[in-house]
């Protein structure tokens, strides 16, 4: 497995590399972690390239570095990788135009591959570009949490992430270390996927495992309980515990309601639909606009999508 | 890429295409030439690429220039000849002595000197970090300056704490005091930034007025003196710092001074090439031109072999001196077609019903319409366009051209609100220690503490030189 993780230097942001370290270390998954520098416009290129040259020559490091090595720092205390032991300074260390990228490449204490990616540009592409040329299985975008105004501003770069990427996303919002796991059922094959998934992950960290099934009618309070059975069934056959619920209401409404801010929540990209194979659903896409809990969209890798979806 | 990916990524030149070959098409409005029509029509499509920026900047140059001569406005030769003057040699020049005096490392000495003198307090640094950049980027432009600049901003930050979360504030008034003190100051002399140039140029092409290195710093130059205290004292109470005392951070920039030794012999010749230049600015450059002038400088430069050719070549932004070039093209042409006039006829008729006339209201209310402009594209464009409209305004309404000249230039300077609209503040963002919402909280005072003053010294001072 490959998990990306994306830093803007926020508290966040990482709380979420916390997370993604421990995820890495004990599943022994390669890592990248990505910060995106704005793009430079064209006018006032050759100024900022001297403000660049004469920060060199002040020895101090190019603007997002230093969040880069933050997240050395915090992947060092979860274990996942080793304080070097040269004490050259970090800046020389990273080496230029790796796959488009500034890039520093250390490796995990059990042989994994964990690199950190300075990228420029438009944030939204250059993380879906990471993506694509790393191959991850795994993109963890950061969000703050719903408070006052800035629910309103903020999270459009982990929505837009969540929405057009390849591979499965976290967005890890409000998240912290003893979250446990809710998978979410509807009976279709890719949430059959996305608890197996979910399940694993949840073994590895050592959380509680829930499944949840929301029925969207009193009627169809059958239908639900059989489908967390099956799902238990799946995972009883793993080996893993799990408890499960079913209620009853508008499923993303129930499914917040359940997880409030301590689960994390694992679905499927698209529901059961297979018409909006290339866009969330609206489930899941409400659960990460209104939930306060960290959300893991379940996707199966598809090919190489065009990223002109995207306005530059 | 398909092909409807590249319309949407290049949508503004359809769209300015389109709009151009609409006012090509309409009949031409009462007051304007056939011609004219044409010049106007090339105007607004070269204003909407100047905003939306559908193509780099000295792009829209070259487009100015090719429609320029496709469409009949002048010879090829007489574009070409609109496009290099001596205004625009002086921009070249210019560009160049900044990257020989950027290229001698002052700025770690600047740094110290300036905290020798201002001490430990934060108040008193920003104080000093103001003065010195608009001081530096009243001679050698307020880009040079900032980028100079900026590593003794992010220094005395790192060194005062490693954790940017820690200094949020400090950071903001650390950097933004380098950035405004560098933005208030372009103006102070005509080499303070390329817009002036412009200016120049209009008065000597359009209107006959020569206006000399000195004579403008006496008239400009005031203002920065009074906004200099005003916008320390703003930014200290919009961003009160977490800490205010930087002893640590000087004591670690003293020790890496230390270690640069003395100034080398080619240092103090670079200065001494300047200062001569500068004087040369200001006593002999009404006989042989300031953009003369500022080659004989850079002829210097490289005769001592202070300065390659390769670092003028690698670090003068070419595309900056196309950009003025098909400014003060465009703005030529506006005035020899009657385009200039029409406009100013329209827009006095415009603003007749609110009883704004001449005098100083008029020059509010371009003062005004000239803060706009620049917050939504870049300063040369702005008063490369507006100029030749504001000062036939000022012809038609009895005005003087200079104080009309004068607050043009001067108030595409107040671009604090924005990012994007001032090198200097796109420099201090790419730092990556501000958010955008950093500017607007600062800038909005100081944006109308600087109209204020403007109106103050529009009204006083220049009455008093007889403007």
């Amino acid at each position: 497995m490959k998990v990306l993780m994306c830093t803007d230097g926020e508290e966040y942001a990482e709380a979420a590399i916390q997370f993604g370290g421990r995820l890495a270390k004990e599943m022994n998954a390669d890592v990248g972690v990505v910060h995106v520098r704005p793009p430079i416009a064209p006018s006032t290129r050759v100024q900022l390239m001297t403000a660049r040259k004469k920060l060199g020559e002040w020895d101090l490091d190019l603007p997002g570095v230093d969040y880069l090595a933050r997240a050395n720092k915090i992947l060092t205390k979860v274990g996942l990788t080793k304080v070097r032991a040269s004490k050259g300074r970090r800046s020389h260390t990273f080496r230029k135009g790796v796959d488009g990228a500034t890039e520093l490449q250390l490796e995990g204490i059990h042989g994994e591959n964990v690199r950190f990616r300075l990228r420029e540009g438009n944030v939204v592409d250059e993380i879906l570009e990471e993506a694509n040329r790393g191959n991850y299985d795994l993109i963890i975008v950061s969000s703050r949490g719903h408070k006052g105004l800035s629910r309103y501003f903020v999270g459009s770069t982990a929505l837009r992430v969540a929405d057009l990427a390849a591979c499965s996303v976290l967005i890890a919002k409000n998240i912290r270390e003893d979250d446990n796991f809710l998978l979410c059922t509807d009976g279709s094959p890719l949430a059959e996927k996305a608890e197996i998934k979910g399940a694993e992950m949840a073994r590895a960290l050592g959380a509680k495992v829930t499944i949840l099934s929301v029925a969207e009618e009193e009627t169809g309070r059958k239908g639900a309980v059989r489908m967390a059975r099956r799902a238990e069934m799946i995972l009883g056959q793993m080996g893993i515990e799990a408890t499960q619920k079913v209620r009853v209401g508008r499923p993303s409404e129930e499914i917040i309601d359940e997880a409030l801010d301590h689960d994390i929540v694992v679905m499927g990209a698209s529901g059961s639909s297979t018409v909006k194979k290339f866009f969330l659903g609206s489930v899941p896409l409400k659960v990460i606009e209104y939930g306060e809990c960290p959300v893991l969209i379940f996707r199966e890798k598809r090919g190489k999508i065009s990223l002109d979806i995207n306005t530059a | 890429m398909s092909f409807a990916s590249w319309l949407k990524k290049r949508k503004w030149i359809v769209i300015g295409l389109l709009v151009g070959a609409i006012l090509l098409s309409i009949p031409v409005p009462a007051g304007l030439t056939p011609i004219g029509m044409k010049a106007l029509a090339l105007v607004i499509v070269a204003f909407i690429f100047f905003i939306t920026e559908p193509i780099p900047l000295p792009g829209v140059a070259l487009f100015i220039a090719v429609s320029e001569a496709l469409l009949g406005l002048a010879k090829p030769t007489a574009v070409a000849q609109s496009f290099m003057s001596d205004s625009v040699f002086f921009i070249m020049g210019s560009l160049m002595i900044a990257t020989a005096l950027v290229k001698q490392n002052l700025d770690k000495r600047i740094a110290l000197a300036i905290v020798r003198v201002t001490g430990p307090c934060v108040d008193r640094i920003m104080l000093g970090l103001v003065s010195v950049s608009a001081l530096l980027a009243s001679f050698i432009g307020e880009h040079t300056v900032s980028a100079m600049m900026l590593p003794v901003g992010v220094s005395l930050i790192r060194f005062t704490s490693t954790d940017q979360r820690k200094v949020k504030n400090l950071s903001i008034v650390i950097l933004l005091s380098i950035a405004y003190g560098a933005m208030i100051a372009g103006i102070g002399t005509p080499s303070g930034g390329a817009r002036n140039a412009i200016m120049l140029a209009y008065w000597r092409e359009l209107f006959d007025i020569e206006m000399g290195y000195f004579s403008w710093m006496k008239i400009a130059y005031p203002i920065i003196l009074l906004e200099i205290p005003f916008i320390t004292y703003f930014l200290y109470r919009s961003f009160t710092p977490e800490v205010k005392d930087l002893s640590p951070a000087i004591e670690s920039m003293r020790l890496q001074v230390q270690e640069e030794g003395r100034m080398t012999q080619q240092s103090w010749t670079t200065i001494g090439i300047f200062l001569v230049t500068v004087l040369m600015w200001m006593t002999i450059s009404d006989k042989i031109g300031l953009g003369i002038t500022a080659l004989i400088g850079v002829l210097l430069f490289l005769v001592a072999g202070v300065v390659r050719w390769e670092d003028l070549n690698n670090n003068v932004s070419w595309g900056t001196i196309l950009i003025y070039g098909g400014a003060i093209s465009l703005g030529i042409m506006m005035k020899r077609t009657g385009v200039a006039e029409w406009l100013s006829l329209s827009l006095l008729e415009w603003l007749e019903p609110t009883g704004i006339k001449s005098g100083i209201p008029l020059l509010a209310a371009m003062s005004v319409i000239t803060i706009v402009f620049a917050s939504i594209m870049t300063s040369g464009p702005t008063v490369g366009l507006l100029g030749p409209i504001t000062l036939n305004v000022a012809s038609l309404s009895g005005t003087s051209l200079m104080a009309a000249g004068f607050v043009t230039v001067i108030s595409s300077s107040f671009v604090y609100l924005t990012a994007v609209a001032s090198p200097a503040c796109n420099i201090m963002y790419g730092s990556g220690y501000l958010k955008r919402s950093d500017f607007v909280k600062a800038g909005w005072k100081l944006t109308l503490i600087s109209f204020l003053l403007l109106l103050l010294i529009c009204g006083g001072y220049w009455s008093l030189l007889g403007l």
